[in-house]
C-alpha cells in the first residue's frame, strides 16, 4: 500500500471470519502495519475491530469463532495457523480489552509471568526497571496485588507486561476504556513514547478517536466487518465524515444540544 | 384502435366506486414490525376520505398542489387519493434528492402542503424554506424526535386524519361534493421527469390519462383482480404509478408495501408477488446476487446450474406451451434441480409475469432470467404517455425488441427515426412551461425523443435522438447499446461512452464493488476500500478482459477501444446519476473530462486486449 512489503511488519490480507460457523463477522478485510509505526483502526461498537485483533493473535478459538479464508503474516511468514503462545514468542504482544492482567499476583509477579514471551528467542531479558521508568506509579505499587490497584494502574501494568515481552508488534485494544480523561492522556503519551524510543510497531484499536489520531500515522476506518476509508492521519482528520461522525465535529461547531439531536443519521460517503 | 371499456370515472371516483362493489375485499397490506396488516377498499376510500378533510383544513384548495417526500407506504397513496378526493393534485418528490434538488421540485410546483416521511426529510424542507413562498403546511408520517418543531408549521399525519375524521362527521359532503364535480379532464397527477438532461419538467396527468393508461395495462399486462403486486419503486415515478395506483384501482388486485427499500428482497420472499416491475438495476442486481452466490457454491452446484442454463437458452424465449417434448423435459429437470431454487432465492417463483423498463435493458441479462423460467417482458415508456405503451407479449418474445404498441394508441415512426405517439395517454402538457410542451405535442403527435425502428412488426428502441453520437469518421453510434453490452458483465456496474467527433469509442467504467470484491477475495488480492480496487492492476485486467468479450458482439466502430476506471462509485449527492440512478451525460462528460482527455492523449488508458 504505502511501502514495500519487506518494510511491513503486518499484512492481513483478505480475510474472513466466522462466528459459531454461522455469523460472518468479518469479510475481506485487509490492512498492513508499517514497521516502526502506530496504525489506529477505528469504528463504532461491532464493526469488527477486537475481531480482527484476534483473528491475528489466534484468540478467536476461545469464542467459538473462525479464520476462515486469507491470510495473516508478520513480519512477511504466515502466521494464521500459528498458536496463541507460539505468537508471543514470535514477537506478537495482544494487549487485549479490559486490562487483562493477573489481579492476584503482584505487580513483579506479573512482569516476571511475561517473560514467558522471551523464550526460546535468545535475547536478553529487559530491566523490570524500564518498565518503572515509564511507568513511575508501578514502581511504588510493585508489591502490591494488581489485583487492589486502580484501573489506570492496571492498564499501565498491562502495557508494562508488553514491554517485557520485546514484542515486534504490539495489538492494544481501547487502552482508553473507563480511564478519566487526564489518564488517558497520560497513558497515551506514554505510549506514543514507547514506539519512538523503542522502534515497537503498535495496531492499535480505540473508540476514542481523537486520542488515536493524535498518536497514529496511518489510520483504518472500519464499519460492519469492512474498511471504508483508509489513510495518513493528517488526512483523515480533515475528512468531513470522519469529523462529523468519530472527531465529533458536527457541523456549525459549538455544544450540541440533546434537545436537537437527529433521529436520522446523515448518509456516510467515505470519500476521499 | 381498441376502444376503452372502462367505467368512465376519474381514479377518485373509481375509490368510491370499488369501496361500493368490492368494499370488503383487501385492497392494501401494509408490512409492520413484520406484520402484513390488510386494508380493505372500503377502508381505503374512509380513511382517504378523512385525508381529504384534514389537507382543506390545512388550507389546500381545490387544484392546489400537495407533494409528497416518501418512500412507498400506505400513507403514500391515502394522501394521493385523499388529495383526489378533495380536489387537489399530488407531486411526488424523491425521498432520495438532497435538499435543493427538492427545493427546486417544490418551488417550481408551487407546493402548498408537503407530506414528508420522517425527520430527515421535514429537515430538507425546512433547510430551504427561505425559497419556498408557497408553502403553508408540513405533514410528517413518523414525527420520531420532532417535539420541538413549530406546531403551526409541522403538522402529524396521525393528527390530520383525526382532525379530518371530526371534520367529516360535522360536514360531510365535502368528498361526495368534489367527486360530483370531477371530470376525466381534470388534472389528476403531476410527475417531475427525473432531470437527467438540464432541469427537471413537470409532466401534468389528466384522470383521462390515468384511465387510458389503466386500461391499457389490464389489456396487455393482463391484470386481473386475483392479481397482487409489491409497490416499491419511487411512486414520483409514473411506473410504479402505472401498477400501485392506475392498475389496481380500475382492475381491483391488491397492492403490498414492504417494510421499507431496504428489505425489498425479504419482501418479494414474503409475498411471491403474481407481478413484478423492476427496472434494469433491480435485475442487474439479482443478476449479481446469483453470480456471487454461485461463485460461493462452487463445485457440483455451479457446473450443474452453468449446464442447465447452457441446455435450455436456447428456447429460452419459446413459450412454455410452444416448446418440444425434448425441450420440456429438460427444463422440468433444471427447474427441480437447479432453477426452482433460483427462482425462490430471488422471490419470483409465482410471478406470472415480470417486467422491466425505464431505461435500456442488456439483452443477456433479459436472456438469463428467461432461461431459468422467469416470465420476464420488456416494456417501453414514458412519462409523458402514462406509463407503458409499448410491451412485449409473452407468446412472441424477441430479444432486443420492445413489443408492440398498447390497443389504445396509434404509433409511427417519423422520418427522422423519432418514435411518434397519438394517443390518450399522451400528457396534458409540461406545468408552467409551455414552449417545452408545444414542442413535445406537434400536431396532437407526442414526440418522444427516443429513436426506433419497426422489425417484423416489432418495435424496437435505438436510443435516445440526442444521445446518438456520430464519432470523427461519420460514424453513428448508439451510446447505450454500447453502454448496456459493457454493463452485462457482472463485473461492470456503469459504464459512459465516449465518441462523439472522436478517432475511436472509449468508456469510463465503474466496477462492480461487490462482484469485483469477491473475485479478488478468490484471487487472494488485498483490498481496502473502493478506490484501491479500482487502482488495483489486476482488476484493470479482468475488466480489460470483459471489455473484449464485449467488444467480439459489437461491430468494429462500436468497440471500445480505451477505457478508464472510475475511481468512486457515482452518487446522486454528486450530480452524476439522477435519482432513478440514470447517468447525467453532460455532468460526467464535465467532472470527468481529465480523465477522457488522458484516455485521447499518447498512450495511456488501458487498452481493451
Amino acid at each position: 500500500m504505502q511501502a514495500a512489503p519487506s518494510d511491513l511488519i503486518l499484512q492481513v490480507e483478505n480475510i474472513e471470519v466466522i462466528y459459531n460457523k454461522a455469523v460472518q463477522a468479518l469479510r475481506g478485510l485487509s490492512l498492513s502495519v508499517p514497521r516502526g509505526q502506530v496504525v489506529t483502526l477505528l469504528g463504532s461498537n461491532g464493526a469488527g475491530k477486537s475481531t480482527t485483533l484476534k483473528a491475528i493473535s489466534g484468540l478467536l478459538g476461545l469464542e467459538n469463532g473462525e479464520l476462515t479464508a486469507g491470510k495473516i503474516l508478520l513480519d512477511g511468514q504466515d502466521i494464521s495457523r500459528m498458536k496463541p503462545h507460539e505468537l508471543v514468542r514470535a514477537g506478537l504482544f495482544h494487549i487485549m480489552e479490559g486490562r487483562r492482567i493477573f489481579e492476584d499476583l503482584t505487580v513483579e509477579e506479573n512482569l516476571t509471568a511475561a517473560t514467558f514471551a522471551l523464550s526460546g528467542r535468545g535475547l536478553t531479558r529487559t530491566p523490570f526497571d524500564l518498565v518503572y521508568d515509564y511507568f513511575p506509579r508501578l514502581a511504588e505499587r510493585r508489591n502490591q496485588r494488581a489485583g487492589y490497584m486502580s484501573g489506570g494502574e492496571q492498564q499501565m501494568l498491562a502495557i508494562g507486561r508488553a514491554l517485557i515481552a520485546q514484542p515486534k508488534l504490539i495489538l492494544l485494544d481501547e487502552p482508553s476504556l473507563g480511564l478519566s480523561p487526564i489518564l488517558v492522556e497520560e497513558i497515551f503519551t506514554i505510549i506514543s513514547r514507547i514506539n519512538r524510543q523503542t522502534g515497537v510497531s503498535m495496531l492499535l484499536v480505540e473508540q476514542n478517536a481523537n486520542v488515536a489520531m493524535a498518536v497514529a500515522h496511518y489510520g483504518y476506518i472500519m464499519e460492519t466487518g469492512k474498511i471504508q476509508l483508509n489513510g495518513p492521519t493528517s488526512r483523515l482528520i480533515e475528512d468531513q465524515d470522519v469529523r462529523e461522525f468519530y472527531l465529533g465535529h458536527g457541523g456549525g461547531g459549538g455544544e450540541k444540544s440533546y434537545r436537537n439531536i437527529k433521529h436520522y443519521k446523515r448518509r456516510k460517503r467515505w470519500l476521499s | 384502435m381498441k376502444a376503452n371499456d372502462l367505467p368512465d370515472l376519474t381514479l377518485p371516483q373509481m375509490l368510491a366506486e370499488n369501496a361500493r362493489s368490492i368494499g370488503a375485499r383487501v385492497a392494501i397490506r401494509q408490512k409492520d414490525f413484520g406484520i402484513w396488516n390488510p386494508t380493505t377498499w372500503a377502508g381505503y376510500f374512509e380513511r382517504a376520505s378523512d385525508v381529504a378533510h384534514g389537507l382543506r383544513l390545512t388550507g389546500l384548495g381545490p387544484g392546489g398542489h400537495l407533494a409528497i417526500l416518501s418512500e412507498n407506504r400506505i400513507e403514500w397513496v391515502l394522501a394521493q387519493l385523499g388529495t383526489g378526493l378533495s380536489g387537489a393534485v399530488t407531486v411526488g418528490v424523491y425521498a432520495t434528492s438532497p435538499a435543493n434538488e427538492v427545493a427546486y421540485v417544490l418551488n417550481h410546483a408551487e407546493a402548498e402542503v408537503i407530506l414528508c416521511e420522517d425527520q430527515e426529510q421535514v429537515d430538507k424542507v425546512l433547510e430551504e424554506r427561505a425559497n419556498l413562498p408557497h408553502l403553508k403546511r408540513i405533514l410528517v408520517i413518523e414525527a420520531k424526535g420532532m417535539r420541538a418543531y413549530d406546531p403551526d408549521l409541522v403538522l402529524s399525519f396521525e393528527e390530520l386524519e383525526a382532525m379530518g375524521r371530526a371534520d367529516r362527521r360535522r360536514s360531510p359532503g365535502l368528498v361526495a361534493e368534489v367527486l360530483a364535480r370531477q371530470s376525466l379532464n381534470d388534472i389528476g397527477l403531476m410527475i417531475y421527469t427525473s432531470g437527467s438532461t438540464g432541469k427537471p419538467k413537470g409532466a401534468m396527468l389528466s384522470y383521462r390519462n390515468l384511465r387510458a393508461e389503466a386500461f391499457a395495462v389490464r389489456d396487455m399486462l393482463e391484470l386481473t383482480p386475483s392479481d397482487s403486486h409489491l409497490s416499491y419503486l419511487p411512486l414520483c415515478h409514473v411506473a410504479e404509478q402505472m401498477l400501485t395506483t392506475m392498475g389496481p384501482i380500475y382492475c381491483g388486485s391488491r397492492i403490498d408495501f414492504g417494510e421499507s427499500l431496504r428489505t425489498v428482497q425479504e419482501d418479494l420472499r414474503e409475498v411471491a408477488p403474481t407481478t413484478f416491475l423492476g427496472v434494469p438495476r433491480i435485475w442487474e442486481k439479482l443478476h449479481s446476487a446469483i453470480h456471487i452466490g454461485l461463485m460461493e457454491a462452487g463445485g457440483l452446484r455451479r457446473r450443474l446450474h452453468d449446464r442447465g442454463v447452457a441446455a435450455c437458452e436456447p428456447f429460452a424465449t419459446t413459450a412454455p406451451a410452444d416448446r418440444s417434448l425434448g425441450q420440456k423435459l429438460t427444463f422440468q429437470f433444471y427447474y427441480w434441480t437447479v432453477f426452482r431454487a433460483l427462482q425462490n432465492f430471488i422471490g419470483l417463483r409465482r410471478a406470472r409475469l415480470a417486467y422491466t423498463g425505464a431505461a435500456p435493458i442488456s439483452p443477456k441479462i433479459v436472456q438469463y432470467f428467461r432461461t431459468i423460467g422467469v416470465p420476464l417482458i420488456e416494456i417501453y415508456g414514458a412519462t409523458e404517455t402514462t406509463g407503458m405503451v409499448l410491451a412485449q407479449k409473452l407468446s412472441h418474445l424477441e430479444p432486443g425488441s420492445v413489443g408492440v404498441g398498447i390497443p389504445n394508441a396509434e404509433l409511427k415512426i417519423a422520418e427522422s427515426g423519432e418514435l411518434l405517439i397519438r394517443s390518450d395517454v399522451v400528457f396534458s402538457g409540461y406545468w408552467r412551461n409551455p414552449e417545452a410542451t408545444a414542442s413535445t405535442i406537434v400536431d396532437g403527435w407526442l414526440h418522444t425523443g427516443d429513436v426506433a425502428e419497426m422489425r417484423g412488426g416489432q418495435f424496437r428502441i435505438i436510443d435516445r435522438l440526442k444521445d446518438i453520437m456520430i464519432t470523427a469518421g461519420g460514424k453513428n453510434l448508439s451510446p447505450s447499446e454500447i453502454e448496456n453490452t459493457m454493463k452485462a458483465s457482472p463485473f461492470i456496474k456503469e459504464c459512459i461512452v465516449v465518441g462523439e467527433q472522436r478517432r475511436f469509442v472509449s468508456a469510463l467504467i465503474q466496477i462492480d464493488a461487490e462482484t469485483v470484491g469477491k473475485w479478488a477475495e478468490e484471487q487472494g488480492l488485498a483490498y481496502t476500500t473502493f478506490r484501491s480496487l479500482a487502482e488495483e492492476p489486476r482488476v484493470r485486467d479482468l475488466i480489460g478482459r470483459e471489455v473484449a468479450a464485449g467488444n467480439a458482439t459489437l461491430a468494429q466502430v462500436a468497440q471500445v477501444r480505451k477505457f478508464s476506471l472510475l475511481g468512486k462509485e457515482l452518487d446522486h449527492d454528486d450530480g452524476e446519476v439522477t435519482a432513478t440512478m440514470k447517468v447525467r451525460r453532460a455532468a460526467i462528460y464535465a467532472k470527468y473530462a481529465g480523465e477522457i482527455e488522458a484516455l485521447y492523449g499518447a498512450g495511456r488508458g488501458g487498452a481493451a486486449a
